[in-house]
């Protein structure tokens, strides 16, 4: 009953916020419960009976989470979860009470969050959850975290939140020492990579550092083997095959990652079998690999969130694709961190766009790649590329970064999972 | 005759992209029709036997000790260096370990090499955005990028220039950056030289005068250069600069 008047407020917030902007979310109704009840959030968290689990990290994180409660939910579980752009704490609150009743009580067994690594500590203050997973630790988002220290310390304070267990990327040297200092009676688990998946990526995972030792199979989750967009995990001494929703070392590793938190959280209920089929039952992620129709073409979508993944995703496209657009929109907002990556396999892109258009063509051209366009207008670079008579070999390709992705989508009218 | 661009301590001092700096020099050089290859070099051994430039990065604070450590290694190399006219380039905190010292906000001290006056000594808070420099010499207008959490001060004589938009040494200084010689030290990380092509272009001519070569910038330089110029007018506009501001 406590939270009734505030859940009300939160409501008509939530109904005034809509009738503004028809469709869209809004992280208003958030923002006004948390300042009337500032404790409803961390209540609410707290009160689920199977316990809360946190996925944080770098990267990774928006997979990792999805494949997670994908795999509870084959399990039977009830799931509460956050959509990934609400992982800071007025979108949370908005999450819960879109599924809240009328006392602010949300329904499910187990709750499942994304958290930013950024906010995770905050909102995280006097919350326990009974399972955190960290993704790892890459260079990102200089301006706001300088450097690799700062998001593991900031990882450290989520991880401390954990009484259950601590599930870490143990390729990855931060949380490979994190995992060390975990608070007696929580247990860790890990997953990682064998040595013979490593060997298939040349210039490593992106972790800010690698650790020198692969998880031995029997110590954890091991992606044994990636192939294009399928992936053998190695759990003791079964293999498990799994479908990923796109190509990609790193998709594999998420797959990790989920495996061994589903297992983590449901003990001897967890069905291999049954985490087999909810994983390779993902559908694609948009912008991430993902082949789409439009205008009567076929178009690779490839974002790039970060140096790692940048570089993960620029080597996994073709060589020989001849025609590529290349938008990096506002949400980069210094490219510097972005200049130690090599896109000399691209050769040539026809159309470099995007607000940050110039500083793209910049780092590109030291690169060596051919430069046939800049178009700052994303909307007519779209356009034109598109036109264009389609390429004699691979497929035309659009690299963009998050802000650049959700403009293409919106100028294109794609709409669909995210 | 190859030019050799040393790129010191990468594995460390690489926060910001500033290493690539090494990189924006020898594609400006091959550009030109000049041979040039760049050496990592993490200690000593690495060493190759003539060194034309150096580009030293920014790393972390954690790293501080280490790369303190890995260039004491090469103390005499930076020394002759800096008094033969050999360029060198140092970001961030790499330039503040080639200073006086280091005053870190928890009260230590980390002891420079003395190679440029001046040392760092703890902000009132992180400084993260635009940087745009007037610099002296006819440079004209540095553009790009600052992220730090200490001033530098000790400098006031021996600047690159004032500061336009952004904090740069602090301090109520208005000034960025060190300039001793040919040695420089600026918080401008990232690909500095990529974007001010006119400082790269003053390296490269100083690199070749002593190596005994002829720098013409090529074709393509003039090509990338336009993008360069485009992203300092965007930069420029976004920080309030009049791009007519030079020196």
């Amino acid at each position: 009953m406590k939270y009734a008047p505030a859940i009300l407020v939160g409501r008509l917030t939530r109904i005034a916020a809509r009738l503004r902007k028809p469709g869209g979310g809004s992280a208003v109704p958030g923002l006004v419960v948390n300042t009337i009840a500032p404790g409803y959030l961390r209540t609410t968290l707290s009160g689920f009976p199977q316990g809360l689990v946190v996925v944080s990290g770098s990267s990774g994180k928006s997979t990792t989470t999805k494949m997670l409660v994908s795999i509870l939910r084959a399990h039977g579980e009830r799931v509460f979860t956050n959509p990934s752009t609400a992982n800071i704490s007025q979108g949370l609150t908005s999450a819960l009470l879109e599924q809240a009743d009328w006392r602010g009580r949300v329904p499910g067994d187990v709750a499942v969050l994304e958290m930013d690594e950024g906010h995770g500590a905050r909102v995280m203050e006097g919350v326990d959850a009974r399972v955190v997973t960290l993704t790892n630790v890459m260079v990102d988002q200089i301006d706001r975290f300088h450097d690799s220290e700062m998001v593991a310390g900031m990882l450290g304070r989520i991880a401390a939140r954990a009484h259950g267990a601590v599930v870490v990327n143990a390729d990855d040297g931060y949380l490979a020492r994190l995992a060390a200092d975990v608070a007696d009676g929580v247990e860790v688990r890990r997953f990682g990579v064998s040595a013979e998946v490593l060997a298939t990526a040349p210039r490593g995972l992106g972790h800010t550092e690698t650790t020198p030792e692969r998880l031995d199979r029997g110590d954890g989750i091991v992606v044994a083997s990636v192939d294009g967009a399928s992936a053998v995990l190695a759990d003791g001494a079964t293999d498990v095959a799994v479908g990923l929703p796109a190509r990609g070392i790193h998709y594999a590793v998420d797959a990790a990652a989920a495996y061994a938190t589903a297992s983590a959280v449901l003990g001897e209920r967890f069905d291999a079998e049954l985490a087999a089929r909810a994983l390779s039952s993902i559908p694609a992620v948009f912008g991430r690999g993902e082949r789409v129709t439009v205008r009567g073409q076929e178009v690779d979508f490839v974002l790039v969130q970060n140096p790692a993944s940048y570089q993960l995703n620029v080597d996994s496209i073709p060589s020989g694709t001849e025609q590529v657009l290349f938008a990096i929109g506002s949400d980069v907002r210094d490219p510097s961190y972005f200049w130690p990556t090599d896109a000399s396999s691209l050769g040539r892109v026809a159309v470099v766009s995007g607000s940050k258009a110039d500083e793209a063509a910049l780092m590109l051209a030291y690169d060596g790649v051919e430069i046939d366009r800049v178009e700052h207008d994303l909307g007519r670079a779209l356009d034109d590329f598109l036109a264009a008579p389609p390429p004699t070999a691979g497929v035309k390709t659009i690299v963009f970064s998050a802000d650049a992705m959700r403009r293409t989508r919106a100028h294109l009218g794609l709409t669909g999972a995210e | 005759m190859s030019l050799t661009i040393v790129s010191l301590l990468p594995s460390l001092q690489n926060t910001n992209g500033d290493a690539e700096n090494a990189a924006v020099l020898a594609a400006r050089a091959r550009w030109a029709g000049l041979d040039a290859r760049v050496v990592a070099v993490e200690s000593a051994a690495d060493l190759p036997e003539r060194v034309d430039a150096v580009v030293l990065g920014s790393g972390s604070d954690a790293s501080l000790d280490r790369s303190r450590a890995a260039l004491l290694g090469m103390h005499h190399e930076l020394r002759r260096w800096g008094t033969e006219g050999v360029p060198i380039l140092a970001v961030g905190t790499g330039w503040e370990l080639l200073g006086w010292g280091i005053e870190l906000a928890d009260g230590g001290t980390i002891e420079g090499l003395g190679l440029v006056a001046g040392r760092a000594v703890p902000r009132d808070g992180r400084v993260a955005g635009d940087l745009v420099v007037n610099a002296s010499g006819g440079l004209g207008l540095l553009v790009g990028f600052e992220n730090h959490a200490r001033d530098y001060v000790g400098a006031e004589g021996s600047p690159i220039g004032r500061v336009q938009a952004g904090s740069g040494n602090g301090r109520g200084s208005g000034q960025e950056g060190v300039r001793m010689g040919d040695v420089l030290g600026t918080h401008l990380h990232g690909p500095v030289l990529a974007k001010n092509p006119r400082l790269a272009d003053a390296i490269l001519a100083r690199m070749c005068e002593r190596a005994g070569l002829d720098y013409v910038p090529g074709e393509r330089t003039a090509v990338v250069d336009g993008y360069a110029e485009a992203a300092r007018a965007a930069q420029l506009r976004a920080a309030g600069v009049a791009a007519s501001a030079t020196a």
